[in-house]
């Protein structure tokens, strides 16, 4: 009895520092970028390396603010993350609602979403490049807009068609038979109630809008570039250098995802294996 | 198949006018887009050289399959990231969800923080990671130093191999996460009265791990690699900021090489060749992979 | 009455010195800001670039009332980015930066300079510029086009530490048999990183490097100005007359096969260095000897950042002994130019600014900042009193950019200048990570010039670079084949 006590305890103990050793692994990368963001210039280069600064101080972000022009580049990914959140959200909705009560043309959803989920965005951009450019739409927040607008439809449509075929039918047919326009009924009835729902899609869209990288580096130009973008000038002159300024961007580059993460823990399976979190 | 009589009082015109907004913008912004491009594949448009462009059928296709070695070496370069990253992705994910299965504390909180990784952006993933591989400034070589495991000196990026490691690296921190929610949930799925049944045979845990949970588990690592083996195909934003397809091509992926010839040449009829023998690929890819499965699964059946 | 006309004489001068004093002081008051309220746009490749402007800006307006717009897209992209522009017939920029290397595809959209040289009265004071640059870099269909920004060409840095200590002469010289010196030739350029590679020839205990160098292919093509160096002093050309490549002929074989063989003796990340990390290492005191562009000496000289201010030798890049003599061939890589769009609408504030910006002590306050990464182009920048004071050792580096000018070999200069150097420089990185022979490597960059000058059209390319073939031989640079088994 006592040896499989022991064998319990000793699998017990291995389990928990298996999962630990996983979670340096996954979070000490986070931990360093946020440490070394608040380091001193002087701390980079100390040896033996100092690991946590002993006094942070904020001054690489306000470097990357002022000098790098780091707080436009993240307003513009915040203001270009929202819209095209609102935007997609918008357009998606009533789209899903036709299929969820009306099954329009469902199973071309789910082929359009398989297809859009293989097609490389590398495909895409190279049409997208030379009409934007014939339309002027190329360092524009409207043509960064409207391209993660669309691109993620198929996607919000899809996961808000599950949620509305959890939604009672019976609510809604009561306001439709009090005279209430269909719109009039999704708009005040249906949405307050799967208002969760669409939180989530907001969640996954806005991420995956924050996180793009291709669509964005090939269509802004210097008044539109995203935090994205803004990283990629951090790169040259070699491994060792613009620590400060770098390690700063990634901090406020990977800020929603944490937010993100833990918002929508549940169905980030989903989200994922859909390809809800980039581009 | 509706519960009531709300989806039949419809009016014929609803449905159509409900969804059309996306419809409209997924035409104009998808597929006109995709059609544009396989037309332009058939031209020879080069924006560096001018505007004008005439027909040439599928000389694009020839020169692509034929006479562009640095194409097919991308193609190689790409499977010799995905067939690693695959293998460890799926070992260590299969190993953190068989943790997180067992009867532990605190178990919500940790798969959160585990599932950070996928949720960040690839850049910024990568740019954290190729200052984590600085020469002397960076965390790895520091803590190498520290322990006493590497030279004073060591390069992550000095020759083709060290540097597909490092890529290989960063790709398995970044999605092997994912690989492990996909994993979790099918685990989660196998009722336990298996397991018990199994046990009051006299089952060893191995034993029960071999027959019960590997089997069940099948499908579902089916689709997670699937899943990841398409993502790996796009392996762009990584590349681009860990080795800019360096040294020389060694990790030249295929969406990196389209990408540098559409928008460092400017050889947009090519490059939309190109991309769509990357979407032909992926596609044949995919089907053979679902074909060997349905097979095997179709034998394990028989 | 004489002593009258004295005071009346000196109230009358005084008067009139006073009104002209404050006639000078008005003048220019009225005078000032003949443009005010312009805005002109500029495009440039590189923040650095902008902040090189940033320097004479302040100068600019107080004079001409002009404010500048600078624009930066990424050397990558550039020339193909501002190409596009330009290609539809438009451009957003007034004052356009571009690599001169790439003036065929460029000429056609700048402004013809001497039209307004004679409307304005504009002085670029063209005598203070060098030869090469007047021959080969600024005109186009032999109109002149654009005013150098950046020189650009390489010279050879050296520490003197390594290259003094008695310890590394002795040890030199017991084992190759001759005295350590700063390298002539490649012969001894490559003993040396051998010598020096991988101990501490400062006297510390670190392990140091043989030589510094940049790999990437990025940009216009790093390892391709590195590579080139060797192959044209080993007699090699670009194309023969009939635009068949002549890269993989026996020159370019033999300086590859020499980098390849040398790879060990060089930082283990080098494969990945654009042009800034070699410089740090060579400023750091990492490695003993670099050739690179001008402005390294501008950062050796840079108190905040240089472990070898007053250490550092200044020199002509290594050549080949042919026939008992030795030819220097630096590389001379695409630099930067500025011009004037000729679908701007303030043509005339832009050449104004255009002068402004490369007058000699104008032009002189840009190359002079280490900051900026812009190499001096004037006669009268090598000669400056000024500059060869701001640090020790300035006059020698100095000298050694007056001394290399003669030499330089520029780029193809050809329509698709940026692809050509690209794609090479592609295939020898790829030789130098081992991933193909250097035969190999040089075929598949033949192979893709082919393609380039397919579609650029072959005879529109063979007519250009039989021009270019005819200006280079006119600074003695031709095709000979027969040095790369005889150089030394």
């Amino acid at each position: 009895m006592s040896r499989y006590r022991v064998q319990g305890w000793l699998a017990q103990g291995l389990t928990y520092l298996g999962l630990a050793a996983a979670l340096i692994f996954f979070l000490g990368p986070f931990f360093w970028i946020v440490t070394t963001s608040l380091k001193g210039n002087e701390d980079f280069f100390a040896h033996p390396p100092v690991w946590i600064p002993a006094e942070p101080s904020l001054a690489h972000y306000t470097r990357l603010f002022t000098h790098s022009n780091g707080l436009r580049y993240f307003l513009n990914s915040l203001l270009i993350s929202t819209v095209s959140m609102f935007a997609a959200l918008a357009v998606s909705l009533p789209t899903a609602y036709s299929i969820a009560r009306w099954r329009f043309g469902g199973g071309f959803l789910s082929v359009l979403l398989l297809v859009l989920r293989m097609l490389p965005a590398i495909a895409l951009i190279i049409p997208l490049y030379i009409m934007y450019k014939a339309l002027g739409l190329t360092n524009s927040y409207l043509g960064l807009v409207i391209v993660y607008t669309v691109v993620y439809i198929p996607f919000a449509v899809w996961l808000l068609v599950g949620f509305l075929r959890d939604f009672p039918v019976e609510i809604e047919e009561a306001a439709l038979i009090d005279g209430c326009s269909r719109l009039r009924a999704l708009v005040s009835v249906v949405m307050p109630i799967i208002a969760p729902g669409m939180a989530v899609v907001a969640l996954f869209s806005f991420i995956a809008t924050w996180n793009e990288f291709l669509f964005a580096v090939v269509l802004t130009g210097i008044e539109t570039k995203t935090m994205m973008v803004l990283v990629t000038t951090f790169t040259s002159g070699g491994t060792d250098t613009f620590y400060g300024e770098a390690s700063a961007s990634v901090v406020l580059g990977v800020l929603p995802a944490f937010l993100v993460a833990f918002l929508l823990q549940r169905y980030l399976v989903k989200g994922l294996a859909l390809g809800g979190t980039k581009g | 198949m509706f519960r009531s009589a709300i989806a039949l009082k419809r009016k014929q015109w609803e449905p159509y006018a409900f969804a059309s907004p996306s419809l409209f913008l997924i035409a104009l912004v998808i597929v006109f887009p995709l059609a544009y491009a396989f037309y332009l594949s058939l031209q020879n448009f080069d924006l560096a050289v001018g505007p004008d462009y005439e027909f040439v059928g599928l000389s694009n296709y020839t020169e692509a399959l034929f006479r562009d070695g640095r194409f097919w070496g991308s193609v190689w370069n790409t499977a010799v990231i995905i067939v690693p990253s695959l293998t460890l992705e799926l070992l260590l994910g299969l190993g953190i969800a068989l943790m997180l299965n067992r009867p532990i504390r605190a178990r919500p909180i940790m798969t959160a923080l585990l599932a950070i990784p996928p949720m960040v952006s690839p850049v910024m993933a990568a740019m954290a990671w190729r200052m984590m591989f600085g020469v002397k400034y960076g965390a790895i070589n520091n803590l190498g130093l520290q322990l006493g495991l590497i030279d004073v000196y060591f390069d992550w990026f000095a020759t083709p191999l060290i540097s597909v490691i490092a890529v290989v690296l960063v790709e398995v921190w970044h999605n092997t996460p994912f690989m492990m929610l996909v994993l979790l949930a099918g685990l989660q799925s196998i009722p336990q009265e298996l397991y018990q049944a199994a046990k009051a045979d006299g089952a060893t845990p191995w034993q029960s791990f071999w027959y019960i949970t590997l089997p069940l588990l099948k499908f579902t690592m089916a689709v997670g690699v699937m899943i990841r083996m398409i993502d790996l195909t796009k392996l762009f934003g990584l590349i681009f900021i860990l080795t800019f397809g360096g040294p020389g091509g060694a990790t030249e992926t295929v969406a990196f090489n389209t990408y540098l010839v559409g928008f460092n040449d400017f050889r947009m009829s090519y490059a939309s060749a190109l991309s769509y023998l990357i979407v032909i690929g992926v596609l044949v890819l995919t089907l053979v992979f679902m074909l060997v499965q349905r097979r095997r699964e179709a034998r394990a059946a028989a | 009455m004489k002593r009258l006309v004295r005071p009346v004489l000196a109230l009358v001068l005084g008067g009139l010195v006073a009104l002209a004093a404050f006639a000078i002081r008005e003048a220019p008051a009225q005078a000032k800001k003949p443009y005010e309220g312009t805005t002109i746009r500029a495009i440039v490749n590189a923040e650095y670039v902008k902040y090189s402007l940033s320097l004479v800006e302040q100068d600019i307006y107080d004079k001409l009332g002009i404010k500048i717009e600078t624009e930066v897209i990424p050397l990558d992209p550039f020339v193909a980015k501002t190409l596009l522009e330009f290609n539809s017939g438009k451009s957003p920029w007034d004052l356009i930066m571009f690599l001169p290397s790439s003036m065929p595809d460029y000429g056609r959209h700048l402004e013809p300079l001497e039209p307004w040289i004679q409307k304005l009265k504009l002085d670029f004071v063209l005598d203070d510029i060098p030869d090469v640059y007047k021959k080969l870099m600024l005109r186009h269909n032999a109109k002149l086009v654009s005013i150098p920004y950046d020189g650009d060409i390489h010279i050879m840095f050296w520490n003197k530490v390594a290259f003094e200590r008695p310890e590394n002469k002795s040890k030199f010289k017991a084992k190759y048999g001759y005295e350590l010196a700063a390298p002539k030739t490649w012969k001894q350029w490559d003993d040396m990183a051998q010598f020096f590679h991988g101990w501490g020839w400062d006297g510390s205990d670190q392990k140091l490097f043989g030589a510094g160098a940049s790999y990437k292919p990025s940009a216009s093509g790093f390892s391709y100005h590195w590579w080139r160096a060797r192959f044209f002093s080993y007699g090699g050309m670009y194309f023969d007359a009939n635009m068949k490549p002549l890269i993989n002929q026996a020159a370019g074989l033999r300086a590859l096969e020499e980098m390849v063989k040398t790879m060990p003796y060089y930082p283990p990340g080098v494969l990945l260095f654009e042009s800034e990390e070699p410089k740090t290492m060579l400023i750091k005191g990492e490695v003993p000897m670099l050739y690179s562009w001008t402005s390294t000496g501008k950062r050796v000289g840079n108190k905040a950042e240089s472990l070898i201010i007053g250490k550092a030798g200044f020199g002509i890049v290594p050549g080949a002994e042919i026939d008992g003599k030795i030819v220097h061939r630096p590389s001379l890589t695409p630099g930067r130019a500025m011009g004037v769009s000729i679908y701007s609408q303030k043509k005339e504030a832009t050449l104004k600014v255009l002068e402004m910006l490369s007058n000699p002590e104008q032009s002189l306050k840009i190359v002079m900042d280490p900051k900026t990464i812009m190499d001096p182009w004037r006669i009268s920048h090598l000669r400056s009193d000024k500059f060869k004071k701001s640090f020790p050792g300035a006059d020698e580096y100095l000298k050694a950019i007056e001394i290399s000018f003669p030499h330089v070999v520029p780029d193809p200069i050809l329509p698709g200048a940026n692809e050509y150097t690209r794609k090479l420089s592609f295939e020898i990185t790829e030789a130098l990570a081992k991933r193909k022979s250097p035969r190999e490597a040089l075929d598949s960059a033949v192979v893709e010039w082919d393609k380039i000058t397919d579609r650029r059209g072959r005879d529109k390319q063979r007519g250009l670079w039989g021009e270019k073939m005819h200006e280079m031989k006119t600074v003695g640079i031709e095709y000979h084949p027969d040095w790369a088994a005889k150089a030394k």
